[in-house]
């Protein structure tokens, strides 16, 4: 049989892992797929080449594929994604200087897991009154989750991103470099980014993205609309031997199988010693101590992980008209629907057996423990989606949800880069 | 130096009477981002004489975004697969500072894909084999180019709802086209045209025309293109 062709771009991420095991295992060509992967160095590259057809299909930071969605950026509407790749998997990681400056200023809420922002705000008063400059954090990208999830995290202990701290985005294999020299204070980055910094003796993680957003969407798998719309066939393939793949990859003891695979020089590249403890989710250090087990530090598939949860993108959608960077007028379920696409999802996974949500929305927020999902082909264990500040999100009403919020951005920070005709001036 | 070379002959402001010079006294700032310093040093080479050139090598992050915030660069010369791309991206996603002009390069052949990638609209130009001959020519394409795709259209979302600034522009072009006897659309490039001329935005440039209209008033009726 003849194999078709397909290109996939990934960047240098351990979450990469369930399309670094399909293409080394074979899973991609036992679902008629000869698949090619390039790996890319920023993800504005990735998103131009996905943009431009270059590549097929890329491993894309979700708020990316909800940015193009709702119009955002130079590709308005072009992506769309049926398939969560994993959930979770960031980390917030914090100089030494910045660690010990946490526990001198607020030793009692440093003991407490998992560890809010308020011993980070009583520095940060400190440092106000002793006149010295703002801390600096980075993260990857202005639409990404690392973003969100730090940002959300600052304000819920009353820091606000746009003006108590500098957030600059920089390339995550800077940001070792930049915290041990003192360029930054600490990153939201994804792994192996936060073991390395805890490995190298940099910096230590405070909080991992799971304790912020319990199971929040992290990378999706992006086509282009067009491919979804005229390469169906293939999408489905595509989607099959990814789900195949991620049910691998998520078994506990494949972990380490995995991990060796995404430590290779063709994907990470960094070593066992630094992408094992996120994908096993053993000995992580977190808030200066070793979590012997965080097992959904990295979820790929249980939970019905891979689903494409409209109430996600609504969610990221939130936090972009939150920050001022989508207008307050969003009409969230109409991009949500551009987004992500579970009927695709469905009728990939169904015949291969896998249970799936028959609802395309769901409350998030409203479980801090394990639950069973029912309104489910057939019932499926789910894992807790409980906010850090217990916040219950519900996706038909956002801007009751977005009116909860005292820090938010009072004023646009929409980049002038949307597609306008010049001619309208003229008229 | 002048950063554009551009003639003021068709300039309707000159022909009413304008003698504004040229802002030419200040040289191009460039600032290349490359890790990989002779590539770097070949752009510089070509610009010589012709931009101010900063180098920006080894630096990413915080200390880039530093770097241009204090040099304020006209352009951006940079490799299109940088890491640092996301970093300057930052820049044009999210309104914190003044989006810049960027040409972006890439060595290897069949680079049709990035081209078409940077005309999809990443305000950028693609030097595929960097000769330093090139170099001057590209950027000044890529800053027109800029001006006209991004710099009007930041201008236009400023002013979309800004019905004074509108007004300001109508005012000015319904003023063009009965004194200067242009058509709407005369007018309108016209206005543009110094906009970009003069880096100005499109209302200071409309406030201008009105001024200096209203000024010279019914005298140059008969002067007209």
């Amino acid at each position: 049989m003849t194999h078709t062709p397909l290109t996939i771009g990934f960047a240098r991420l351990s979450d990469v892992a369930t399309i670094a095991a399909a293409k080394e295992r074979g899973t991609f060509e036992a679902f008629g797929l000869d698949v090619t992967l390039t790996r890319f160095q920023s993800w504005a590259a990735l998103r131009d080449a996905l943009g431009t057809g270059a590549i097929d299909a890329a491993h894309m930071l979700s708020p990316m594929v909800v940015a193009s969605a709702a119009g955002l950026g130079p590709y308005p509407g072009a992506f769309t994604s049926a398939f969560t790749l994993n959930l979770n998997g960031n980390a917030i990681t914090v100089s030494n200087s910045l660690f010990s400056a946490m526990q001198k200023a607020a030793p009692e809420a440093m003991a407490h897991l998992p560890l809010t922002a308020s011993p980070l705000a009583a520095v940060i008063n400190i440092r106000h009154l002793l006149k010295q400059p703002p801390l600096t954090f980075a993260h990857v990208y202005p639409h990404s989750m690392h973003a969100y999830e730090l940002r959300y995290w600052l304000s819920a202990a009353g820091i606000d991103p746009d003006k108590d701290v500098r957030l600059v985005v920089s390339p995550p294999s800077h940001v070792l470099d930049a915290l041990s020299i003192g360029e930054i204070d600490g990153y939201c980055v994804g792994e192996p980014w936060n073991t390395a910094a805890y490995e190298s003796g940099v910096g230590r993680t405070l909080i991992t993205s799971g304790e912020i957003w319990s199971n929040g969407p992290e990378k999706m798998l992006a086509v282009r609309r067009e491919f979804a719309d005229t390469k169906h066939e293939t999408h489905l393939q595509l989607l099959q031997a990814l789900l195949t793949s991620a049910a691998w990859v998520d078994q506990p003891e494949n972990r380490l199988a995995a991990a060796n695979i995404v430590s290779g020089p063709a994907y990470t590249g960094m070593g066992m010693d630094k992408v094992a403890a996120s994908l096993t989710g053993e000995n992580r250090q977190t808030a200066g101590r070793i979590r012997v087990d965080m097992p959904d530090f990295n979820v790929f598939h249980r939970y019905a992980a891979n689903f494409p949860w409209r109430s996600h993108a609504i969610w990221i959608l939130s936090q972009m008209v939150r920050w001022g960077e989508a207008p307050p007028d969003t009409d969230y379920a109409e991009v949500a629907s551009r987004a992500f696409q579970p009927d695709i999802f469905r009728e990939a996974a169904l015949p291969l057996g896998y249970a799936c949500p028959t609802i395309d929305l769901k409350v998030e927020g409203a479980h801090t423990v394990p639950w069973l999902m029912t309104d489910a082909t057939s019932p499926i264990a789910f894992g807790p989606d409980r906010f850090m500040d217990g916040r219950i999100f519900d996706p038909t009403d956002v801007d009751t949800y977005l009116a909860g919020f005292d820090i938010r951005a009072r004023e646009s920070r929409l980049a002038p880069i949307d597609e306008v005709q010049s001619s309208e001036l003229a008229k | 130096m002048k950063s554009t070379g551009a003639s003021d002959d068709r300039d309707p402001l000159r022909q009413a009477g304008e003698s504004r010079p040229a802002a030419a006294a200040v040289p191009l700032r460039v600032l290349i981002i490359d890790d990989d310093l002779d590539r770097a040093r070949q752009v510089e080479d070509g610009l010589s004489g012709h931009a101010a050139v900063h180098l920006a090598t080894s630096i990413h992050g915080r200390p880039l975004l530093d770097l241009i915030a204090s040099v304020q660069p006209d352009v951006i010369i940079m490799d299109c697969n940088s890491p640092d791309r996301d970093t300057i991206e930052s820049l044009r996603l999210v309104a914190q500072s003044n989006p810049k002009p960027i040409v972006m390069f890439v060595e290897e052949e069949g680079s049709d894909q990035m081209t078409a990638a940077i005309e999809a609209g990443v305000s950028a130009y693609v030097i595929d084999g960097l000769t330093p001959k090139r170099v001057r020519p590209l950027i000044q394409t890529a800053i027109a180019r800029f001006k006209v795709m991004d710099g009007l259209q930041s201008e236009l979302r400023k002013t979309r709802d800004d019905l004074a600034a509108r007004k300001v522009i109508e005012r000015a072009k319904g003023l063009l086209m009965q004194r200067q006897g242009m058509t709407e659309e005369q007018a309108f490039k016209a206005m543009r045209d110094m906009s970009q001329k003069q880096g100005k935005p499109l209302k200071s440039v409309a406030e201008n025309v009105i001024a200096i209209l209203d000024m010279i008033g019914d005298k140059q009726d008969t002067e007209g293109t």
